[in-house]
Formats: structure tokens, sequence, C-alpha cells
């Protein structure tokens, strides 16, 4: 992927295909390092499925269920001497506190790091496409953070589909506000 | 042109060769897998340095006729195996891309 918003867009969708009701997206950046953690409340896998999902292979192109998001994101971490760290909990053996954990950590200072990119597009895709779902979105770098919740916007909205055009547009142009206000 | 045509030239070694009858009809260079995935193209030859066990993936849904690795680049010897398993034909060349993309355009 040319930007990790790309990476956070394809992991995510894993997320929502397995059914969560609530995706937690957080980057948190020091000077040298970047962490993303995608964490969601969906079915989760089984320990012997959560083996393979680094592996391109795990399944053959007509029936694949993981695609190449984990492979590629792994990838792009570990060619910045970081790595990613998955842990799950599959709805059969945890039927009350199921999902997954996806950790990638990147060293920013390396060469090969690929920059984060339009992470706004990425999220406000996100909730344009899943809106009965929930997303929770965190970006903290050194001090200073930025928190979107879209289980509050809900409430506000009052019945209003948060896919309503005005209110990604907003949502957009008050995420874009918020990185000019607090990252600049 | 085929995989074995091309292995006729001193300039190409293979690495795995399940199906060295595969016809070449066009070339593809890049090394950002994702971007090249949704690129390259059936009976390509595909140009690139990266060698993780990824480009078998992006080789198999490109349905590439082979990868070559340029400046010499080679895989282990886990990856040759997946490469033999997939029917994924493997070549390296220690010539650059660049000169390699001149080469193919010589021959096809």
């Amino acid at each position: 992927m040319k930007e990790l918003s790309l990476n956070i867009l394809d992991i995510t969708e894993n997320s929502v295909k397995a059914g969560a009701t609530l995706t937690e997206i957080n980057i948190t950046e020091t000077d040298d390092d970047l962490v993303l953690t995608i964490m969601d409340n969906g079915c989760g896998m089984t320990p012997e499925i959560l083996e393979t999902v680094t592996n391109p292979f795990t399944t053959t192109r007509t029936t694949r269920k993981v695609g190449m998001g984990i492979p590629l994101l792994k990838m792009a971490a570990e060619l910045t001497g970081g790595e990613v760290v998955i842990t799950s909990k599959h709805i059969a053996e945890f039927p009350n506190d199921h999902g997954t954990v996806v950790k990638a950590t990147f060293s920013k200072k390396h060469i090969d790091f690929t920059p984060l990119g339009d992470v706004v597009s990425t999220i406000t895709t996100l909730i344009q496409g899943h809106p009965e779902t929930d997303f929770l979105y965190i970006h903290r770098i050194n001090n200073n953070e930025i928190v979107f919740d879209t289980r509050e916007i809900k409430e506000t909205l009052e019945g209003v589909p948060i896919n309503t055009y005005e209110v990604i547009k907003w949502i957009e142009e008050y995420l874009r506000e918020q990185y000019l206000q607090i990252f600049s | 042109m085929t995989v074995r045509d091309l292995l006729t030239s001193e300039k190409f070694s293979a690495i795995s060769l399940p199906d060295e009858s595969r016809e070449i009809r066009n070339v593809y260079i890049g090394d950002l897998l994702s971007w090249v995935m949704g690129r390259a193209k059936a009976d390509d030859a595909w140009i690139t340095i990266m060698s993780n066990v990824n480009i078998l993936a992006v080789a198999s849904l490109a349905d590439t006729s082979c990868i070559i690795l340029a400046e010499g680049v080679t895989v282990d010897e886990t990856i040759k195996a997946t490469a033999m398993d997939k029917e994924i034909n493997i070549l390296t060349t220690n010539m650059n891309i660049y000169e390699t993309a001149i080469y193919l355009n010589g021959l096809l």
C-alpha cells in the first residue's frame, strides 16, 4: 500500500466482516514510532485460523476470507524493523468477550516507512460504508490527541442516519479541522 | 516466447520452474505489491526486487507467467518450496530492472 491509511481501511473491513459492532482504531505516535492498533468485538478467530492469517496462502483465491490485508500490513511493518502481533478470542470459546486485536508497530525513522496518508478519508469511508456499526478513532501524537466516536455522533443525530451526505461531509470537515488545530 | 525460451539465455537462471511452457506475452514492473496485485496482467513476466512470500500470492492472483527477480535477488528455501507447490515460476538475473526490461523488449 502506498499509504498506511489504506492498510487501516483493509484491516478494519475484516473487523466489520467479522460482525463487530464496535471497532477501535488507535494510532499512537512518538517521534520514533507509530503503533497502529485495531481492536474489534467481532466473532474472533480460532487458534488454528489465527496461526495462518499472516500467510497469504491461507485460503484459495475463490474462498479467500482475510485477503492480503494482514500479509501486506505485516510486510509494511517489518520493512521498517517493526512487527505485527495479532491476538484473538473466538466466539465459540469466549461467548461474552470475543474479538480480535491487530497491533502493528512501525519505526518512523526507517527509510521504508510508509506515510500514514489520508486517514480522514479512510475514517469517513468506513463510516459511510458501515453506518450500522460503530467506530472509535483515536490518534495520539506525543501529548496531543484526536478522539472521534460514532456512538456520540449518533446520539446527537437523534435518528438521522450517520451516512447522510451532509453528516459525512460534516464529519470529514470536523476531522480535518481537528488535525489542523491539534497537530499543526 | 515461453519461460523456457528465456532460460536459454545465460542471463537468467531458474529458482523454481514448475511450468516452463508458460507463455510470456507482456512485462510488468513493480515492487509495491498491493499496486502490482491490481495491475499486473495474466501472462506478464513480472520484474521485481521483492523476495518475501507475498510475491507468490501476488503472482498467483495476477496469474503472471513468471516472477523475474532482478539485481541477483534470490529467495529462501521455504519460498522456493511454496513456489513449486503453487506452480509459480521464479527466475533470477544479475541485470538490474531497467536492463532486464530492455532485454525482454528485444525478445518480445
